[in-house]
């Protein structure tokens, strides 16, 4: 792999996504939501005494919820598909790349053109708090930061595997949408199902709940921002009297980093062993 | 410089390339002839390498599966319709160009060699289709590789651009690159080609000099003679007994199919018979009519 071939991907793709009205849109909104968000926390906070980043965080947690698994595994979704649809991709592949190289340079490029936005909103919202004088909780707040740009990689890397896996742009976009719900929605209703009808313990509910990249997010957030264990319920607290709360959350982080490597990795060798165009 | 070997791609259970074998040499330039569905595109897929198949294609002795890259590196391709990405013709340049290690002077010199300076700060959404296909042209000659494939590379091109773009890749083949392209049009296989490959359901049919591809599929060449009024039965006559199918077009036209060897015959015949001829027009057989042939299960 020629590391030039790679910059040079990853500096089209950043361009492109910064010329993308949509990712414009994007990133705008969720720089405003953000900010929307610490001014009604701090206008809680005059009533409830209640100050800093960690406040401001917790808020953005349910943001980047909503958020970036949407974009990340969208803008994945389409990254290989649409080119491949479009011819882009054959052409490119066509002069003296290697397939790894794309790969790599397309998906760093998207990155860090999604982790921009993601620090754009978290950054704004930081130096808000930073400027009123709020230092409580920044490194929970860095820590959240870090968790969501974590979980963009992740989502991003589903994203690629799905773009990989599909001729139709319409058809991988269709694909990372239902993920998407699956992800936050379903996900979390089928584990309440599952546990219901199978009667399952606790146990196998967390092991359930570190098989959805967005869960190990939300506990994992969660565990950080709060010092209390009941904030986690049932699951939470298993986890905590089971691991202990640094356990947990390296357990959580570790289940994080493999939700990147193992995605990137199968959408690598998928794209890479793979000749669709 | 290019050698296909027992090429076989399958996609599925449908053999698109079916065990095809030939070579182009250096400074070579050949032509890939077939009705749509022949399996060329499939082909220069594989020489470029986007499919993987069975058997074996190198160039200049690199083996484009195993040497991918290096194998490209000696390749300029030109697609049928070329698509590039939403930025500024220079800018694709620039970014192919740095792809493939070239200058900014080689840049303006390859964007002057194709006329593209007027068009070059353009978005490649706003280039009509012939400014596209010389921006692909542009791209392909940026690095100066021995091998071209271009892919029907005239279908988006006026007469006037088609003219000048077949001269350019002729001066170029006579500088010494090697050309394998595919086309529709038997001009531009006749003015190019050193040789034509045919295909037909993924099979090489046939390979021959282009002048005399229409002769060896056995397709006649049409003969228009005009006679004297007076005279134009006793040449049907002639014509007839001597085994030529002549037809009576009007008063004073005889139309007849003779093989290319055969053309002078029957102006021999009529002459030997003093019969005065005004007027002759031969029509070669049209690509309609070979391409007609090459689908069809004469071979």
């Amino acid at each position: 792999m020629e590391f030039k071939n790679v910059l040079l991907i990853m500096q089209k793709e950043v361009r492109e996504a910064l010329k993308n009205r949509w990712f414009i849109i994007y990133t705008v909104c969720f720089s405003i939501l953000a900010l929307l968000l610490l001014f009604f926390s701090y206008s809680r906070e005059e009533i409830l005494g209640v100050s800093g980043f960690g406040r401001t965080a917790a808020s953005l947690i349910n943001l980047v919820l909503l958020f970036v698994p949407l974009v990340s595994l969208v803008t994945g979704a389409i990254s290989i598909s649409n080119e491949r649809e479009n011819g882009t991709l054959f052409y490119l592949l066509s002069h003296p790349v290697e397939r790894s190289e794309v790969f790599t340079g397309k998906f760093l490029g998207l990155l860090v053109s999604i982790w921009v936005s993601i620090c754009l909103g978290f950054g704004l919202s930081g130096i808000v708090v930073g400027i009123k004088g709020g230092s409580l909780g920044a490194s929970k707040y860095l820590l959240t930061t870090l968790l969501s740009l974590l979980l963009a990689v992740s989502l991003l890397s589903i994203g690629f595997i799905v773009s990989v896996l599909s001729k139709k742009a319409a058809k991988s976009i269709g694909i990372s949408v239902f993920l998407w719900l699956f992800f936050l929605v379903f996900s979390d209703l089928g584990i309440m199902g599952t546990t219901i009808v199978m009667d399952l313990g606790i146990k196998p509910v967390f092991v359930l709940a570190l098989l959805n990249p967005t869960e190990v997010f939300k506990i994992a957030a969660v565990l950080n921002m709060s010092p209390r264990f009941e904030v986690l319920g049932p699951v939470g607290v298993y986890a905590l009297r089971s691991f202990g709360r640094d356990g947990t959350f390296y357990l959580l982080f570790s289940a994080m980093i493999l939700w990147t490597v193992i995605p990137i990795v199968i959408g690598f060798l998928a794209f890479t062993l793979l000749k669709k165009e | 410089m290019i050698t296909v070997r027992e090429v076989t791609k399958r996609f599925k259970d449908i053999k698109a390339v079916d065990c095809v074998s030939f070579n182009v040499k250096k400074g070579e330039a050949v032509a890939l002839l077939g009705a749509n569905g022949a399996g060329k595109s499939t082909l220069i897929k594989c020489i470029l390498g986007l499919l993987s198949f069975e058997g074996e294609i190198t160039l200049n002795g690199l083996n484009v599966e195993k040497s991918s890259k290096e194998a490209k590196s000696l390749i300029g391709y030109v697609p049928q319709e070329p698509v590039f990405y939403d930025m500024r013709a220079l800018d694709i340049l620039e970014f192919f160009g740095a792809i493939r290690g070239v200058d900014m002077g080689r840049i303006e010199e390859i964007v002057n060699l194709v006329g593209l300076r007027e068009h070059i700060l353009k978005q490649s959404s706003a280039l009509s289709g012939g400014m596209k296909q010389r921006l692909s042209f542009a791209i392909a000659l940026i690095s100066n590789p021995p091998i071209l494939v271009l892919d029907e590379p005239t279908s988006n091109l006026d007469a006037y651009a088609r003219a000048e773009f077949l001269k350019l890749i002729r001066e170029l083949k006579l500088q010494g690159k090697t050309v394998l392209f595919s086309s529709h049009r038997l001009d531009e296989v006749e003015f190019l080609a050193d040789r034509v490959v045919v295909m037909k359901s993924g099979k090489v049919v046939m390979e021959s000099k282009p002048n005399v591809l229409a002769e060896t599929l056995g397709l006649k060449v049409r003969m228009y003679i005009k006679v004297p009024t007076p005279w134009i039965e006793t040449a049907t006559d002639i014509l007839k007994r001597e085994g030529f199918g002549a037809v009576t077009l009007n008063e004073n036209t005889l139309l007849l199919e003779v093989t290319s060897r055969e053309k002078t015959i029957p102006l021999k015949k009529l002459l030997f018979a003093e019969i005065p001829v005004e007027d002759l027009s031969i029509e070669e057989p049209s690509m309609e009519r070979i391409m007609q042939e090459v689908q069809g299960d004469g071979i």
